[in-house]
């Protein structure tokens, strides 16, 4: 065998070139190391209107909730807090709030623990698609999580962590 | 009215209508979802639009996953995908979008006007050379 590489070097090395090529094109080894960064715009027109920049599914702790909340950012730079498909539990002093994702009240499995939170308003309504305003310089990398909360009993109906849209 | 101001106004009305339709189209966010990958970390968010005019396109934002050869991206008829499917084998039934076209940042794909979307809801990332699922995101309604 390795005679008949001694006798044949150019076959041997232009085969031995062959299957290099057909590995690195079979595997391209070199892709692990080079990214490749494109920047499309969003679908035609979309720019028009107010825009999705976080949104989360509400899930439900003490009480059902369902829905989804998404802060809109209009041309103008107007933050919007929009509940769509929402449904919760009517109850009394219900408010829509900020709160940071690892707030141990978050865990409350029954009423107690204060929610240390930034105050949106008080629910317009416990189902049914609602829109609330949002201070432009609200900071969503820490105030990252909408809460549905009973301010008078501490409860947390249910919250929605934000992600970036 | 005469015959020339009859014909001028119905050149302005007609226009105006072309613009009107012309700039009215939109296109809003249906369906939503977060990628989820571990052996090839892939991350951020798939978007399904919809245009006025009804057409679907795919858009990924904030998007990364890992370069690599021959990578699709596919809408798939299942609720979730493991890291380790093999959906050429397993015959899921799949919607091809196009190859990706990077690895990184956002980026649109048109989806065919007759696709199911209540039947083909979650997006793979997906390697066809090695039949490698990078990452995959269910979607939810929007």
């Amino acid at each position: 065998m390795i005679s008949f590489f001694r006798k044949h070097k150019l076959l041997s090395a232009v085969a031995a070139l062959i299957v290099v090529g057909a590995l690195w094109y079979l595997f391209r080894p070199e892709k692990l190391f080079i990214n490749q960064r494109v920047n499309e715009p969003a679908p035609f027109a979309a720019g028009r209107d107010a825009q999705p920049i976080y949104t989360g599914r509400l899930s439900g702790k003490l009480h059902d909730t369902s829905g989804r909340a998404t802060v809109y950012r209009q041309r103008d730079g107007t933050l919007t807090l929009r509940l769509t498909d929402f449904h919760t539990s009517n109850g009394p002093d219900v408010h829509v709030v900020l709160a940071t994702a690892d707030d141990p009240a978050l865990q409350n499995t029954a009423p107690g623990k204060a929610l240390a939170s930034v105050e949106v308003g008080g629910l317009k309504g416990n189902e049914g698609d609602q829109d609330y305003k949002l201070e432009s310089k609200t900071d969503f990398t820490r105030y990252g999580t909408v809460v549905i909360y009973c301010e008078r009993f501490h409860a947390v109906f249910g919250s929605a962590t934000l992600q970036p849209f | 009215m005469n015959h020339l101001q009859r014909i001028t106004s119905i050149t302005v009305l007609a226009l105006a209508a072309t613009m009107t339709a012309a700039f009215a189209q939109s296109s809003t966010p249906v369906q939503t979802g977060v990628f989820h990958g571990q052996v090839h970390s892939t991350s951020g968010r798939a978007s399904i639009y919809k245009g006025s005019d009804g057409k679907l396109t795919l858009r990924l934002t904030n998007f990364k996953t890992s370069n690599g050869p021959d990578v699709h991206v596919l809408l798939i008829a299942a609720s979730d995908a493991q890291d380790n499917d093999n959906f050429l084998k397993n015959n899921v039934e799949r919607v091809e979008l196009g190859k990706l076209k990077g690895n990184e940042g956002d980026q649109n794909y048109d989806i065919p006007a007759d696709t199911d979307l209540t039947k083909f809801h979650t997006v793979a990332i997906y390697c066809e050379r090695f039949n490698a699922n990078f990452g995959t995101a269910p979607l939810e309604k929007f």
